[in-house]
């Protein structure tokens, strides 16, 4: 079976090994909920260096890259910062230290760069008043190419526009997906397909691979189609600390304290320490929260369902031949039809034929 | 009737008010979407609550974490994305009130929620643009919410545009719907609103415990003062009731937050402790 020679599903490491180089482009497809935190935690710990990071939203998942040392270049529009005035953020102490370039996006103008790239444009329009703004006017390492404005040939006004980029590699975790990389999502959709579906390679973790039947009955969900995707892995709690709609709430006391400690870089390192270095995957990172909080702490976050109403996809049939065995728009059986065919010349012998 | 209140009280109710029955909204984190939910349960039902994760029409149950956050509802009209939601509903014009949260504003009602202090390679980091600039522009009014931020002469960086210069160059650059802009901006310390022809920010209410003075000490230029100055909203019982209900922790002041929030930490933390 095709399958067989070529199966996505591994674990977080096998894809990240794989598929996340040093010195890629690399894409957070998650915005702001479901972060792939399992995934970031294992690029940290498998030292890549590097990268040049899309997120649309960061948090602790941008924070942790740039602590790990991964991190060269970033394109944001939002991220953390902890503890107010007088505390701070990983992004700002490495790039007041020249350690990280960043070049800072509004929500709307970073998302039509990958839905550009998403749909093979090389440019995207953006929101014309943005080029009353510093996102417009001040320019980091993209330069001229941040934003460039061109002429609207039907109403001769200035555009802004910024250009289609498709990252070598994005990560992205999600409720469920099937083998073959069918990955569903829900909720707030943010920019998550537009991620995954610009990216050149997309390592989808979930909480559960769901038999292809699930998939196929629910198509509304998907947002990637499984022959974009590359690896599909299985990891229950992969984006806690955030919250995945269905699964589990944000964890606001574990979130509480990792913003506490990143008031300080001293603080945030050995946080990095405990959560990332000091876990070898996953489920070590689950058996630590479990032995220093509790496992009722972990009980307490997890959703109490509230399912969609089913969509139908049924149909009225799902043969041509009713239950007589005719044709249902012809009234007449298979052995009619031929007859038909054979009687009026229509059926040729290939091997006889001249 | 009124009841006493808090100040945070007070700002979640004039918040509120201004939002009408029928208005499409989009609502910030915090104090906008504990005022959306305060405005969707008492005095405008039909106001259609947003954020810009693509969640339309919802209500909350609790106070969201963020806007992406849907484990604050019980469901929600329709599902859009962020690309669409920016599009198809703010730049198309289907955005009646934007309320956000400010850094730095100048007197025209531009903001800053990106660099303070320098600029962005040695500057103090802010959360940054996130949705700010691309609804402060389409939506025909912006309600803006100052806990921790500042007045000042001069935006240390431009995020997003309020009337810019002043006057009609809002209006004049062609690049804004017309008529639109911040209308009103509310500190813990007083409500302010805009000038109809100059754009200029202006004193137009104090809350209780502060005087003008106290406000134009705050203020780099000569703060224009409403004349009457107007009383501070009246808070009804139901409002009161529905706030403390529903979003005890934005009722409070911040201090009084972190105390409560640092008490049951180390209950969960050392709580086991203690008992054997």
């Amino acid at each position: 079976m095709p399958e067989n020679k070529a199966s996505k599903i591994m674990t977080t490491g096998e894809a990240i090994e794989r598929f996340v180089r040093d010195g890629c482009e690399l894409v957070i497809g998650n915005y702001t909920v479901g972060t792939c935190y399992n995934q970031i935690s294992e690029i940290i710990r498998r030292g890549i260096k590097g990268l040049t990071i899309y997120s649309q939203s960061g948090v602790f998942d941008v924070e942790m890259l740039i602590a790990g040392g991964c991190v060269d270049r970033a394109v944001l529009t939002y991220c953390l910062r902890s503890g107010g005035r007088s505390g701070g953020s990983m992004l700002e102490r490495r790039q007041r230290a020249g350690k990280v370039r960043a070049e800072d996006f509004s929500n709307f103008t970073y998302n039509a760069m990958l839905t550009a790239g998403a749909m093979g444009y090389s440019f995207m329009p953006v929101l014309p008043a943005i080029m009353t703004s510093d996102v417009f006017k001040v320019r980091d390492f993209m330069g001229e190419d941040k934003f460039r404005v061109v002429e609207c040939p039907y109403t001769k006004k200035p555009i802004p526009v910024v250009q289609g980029v498709n990252p070598d590699v994005c990560v992205v975790h999600v409720q469920r997906a099937d083998r073959h990389g069918n990955a569903q999502y829900w909720g707030a959709l943010g920019s998550v397909k537009w991620a995954c579906l610009a990216s050149k390679k997309v390592i989808v973790s979930c909480e559960e691979i769901v038999h292809e039947d699930i998939v196929k009955s629910s198509p509304h969900n998907t947002i990637v189609p499984g022959f974009r995707v590359d690896a599909v892995i299985e990891e229950p709690l992969g984006a806690h600390p955030a919250e995945l709609s269905g699964c589990y709430n944000l964890d606001v006391l574990f979130w509480s304290l990792a913003d506490m400690a990143n008031k300080t870089e001293e603080g945030f390192m050995a946080w990095m320490d405990e959560w990332v270095y000091g876990v070898e995957d996953r489920a070590s990172y689950i058996e630590r929260y479990v032995r220093k909080f509790g496992k009722k702490s972990l009980d307490a976050l997890m959703a109490r369902p509230y399912y969609s109403a089913p969509a139908d996809y049924g149909a009225a049939f799902d043969s041509m031949w009713d239950e007589e065995g005719k044709m249902r728009y012809w009234g007449k059986t298979r052995q009619e039809i031929e007859n038909i065919l054979e009687e009026r010349g229509f059926l040729i012998d290939v091997e006889k034929s001249d | 009737m009124s009841k006493k209140a808090t100040k945070e009280e007070l700002m979640i109710i004039a918040v509120a008010r201004e939002i009408k029955d029928g208005d499409k909204v989009i609502l910030g984190v915090g104090l906008p979407t504990t005022a959306g939910g305060l405005a969707k349960a008492i005095n405008a039902p039909n106001c259609v609550l947003m954020t810009e994760a693509g969640i339309i029409d919802f209500e909350p149950q609790v106070p969201p974490n963020h806007i992406a956050d849907v484990m604050c509802l019980r469901g929600f009209a329709c599902a859009e994305d962020l690309f669409n939601t920016f599009t198809t509903i703010n730049y198309r014009g289907f955005v009646d009130k934007a309320i956000l949260g400010v850094g730095q504003v100048d007197r025209y009602g531009n903001l800053n929620t990106s660099f303070m202090e320098g600029g962005p390679t040695t500057g103090m980091r802010l959360t940054g643009a996130g949705g700010a600039p691309d609804f402060i522009a389409y939506a025909q009014e912006t309600i803006l919410t100052l806990r921790n931020g500042e007045f000042v002469e001069k935006l240390d960086y431009f995020t997003s545009p309020g009337y810019l210069g002043g006057g009609s160059e809002r209006d004049d650059s062609g690049l804004f719907p017309k008529g639109s802009g911040p209308t009103m901006l509310i500190s813990t310390e007083g409500i302010f609103r805009f000038d109809k022809v100059t754009k200029e920010i202006y004193l137009e209410s104090l809350l209780p415990g502060f005087t003008a003075e106290d406000i134009k000490a705050k203020v780099p230029w000569d703060l224009k003062v409403a004349d009457p100055i107007k009383p501070p909203p009246t808070p009804t019982e139901e409002e009161i009731e529905y706030i403390r209900t529903f979003a005890p922790q934005h009722c409070v002041p911040r201090q009084v937050m972190m105390e409560l929030a640092a008490g049951k930490f180390m209950e969960v933390l050392f709580g086991k402790n203690k008992k054997e």
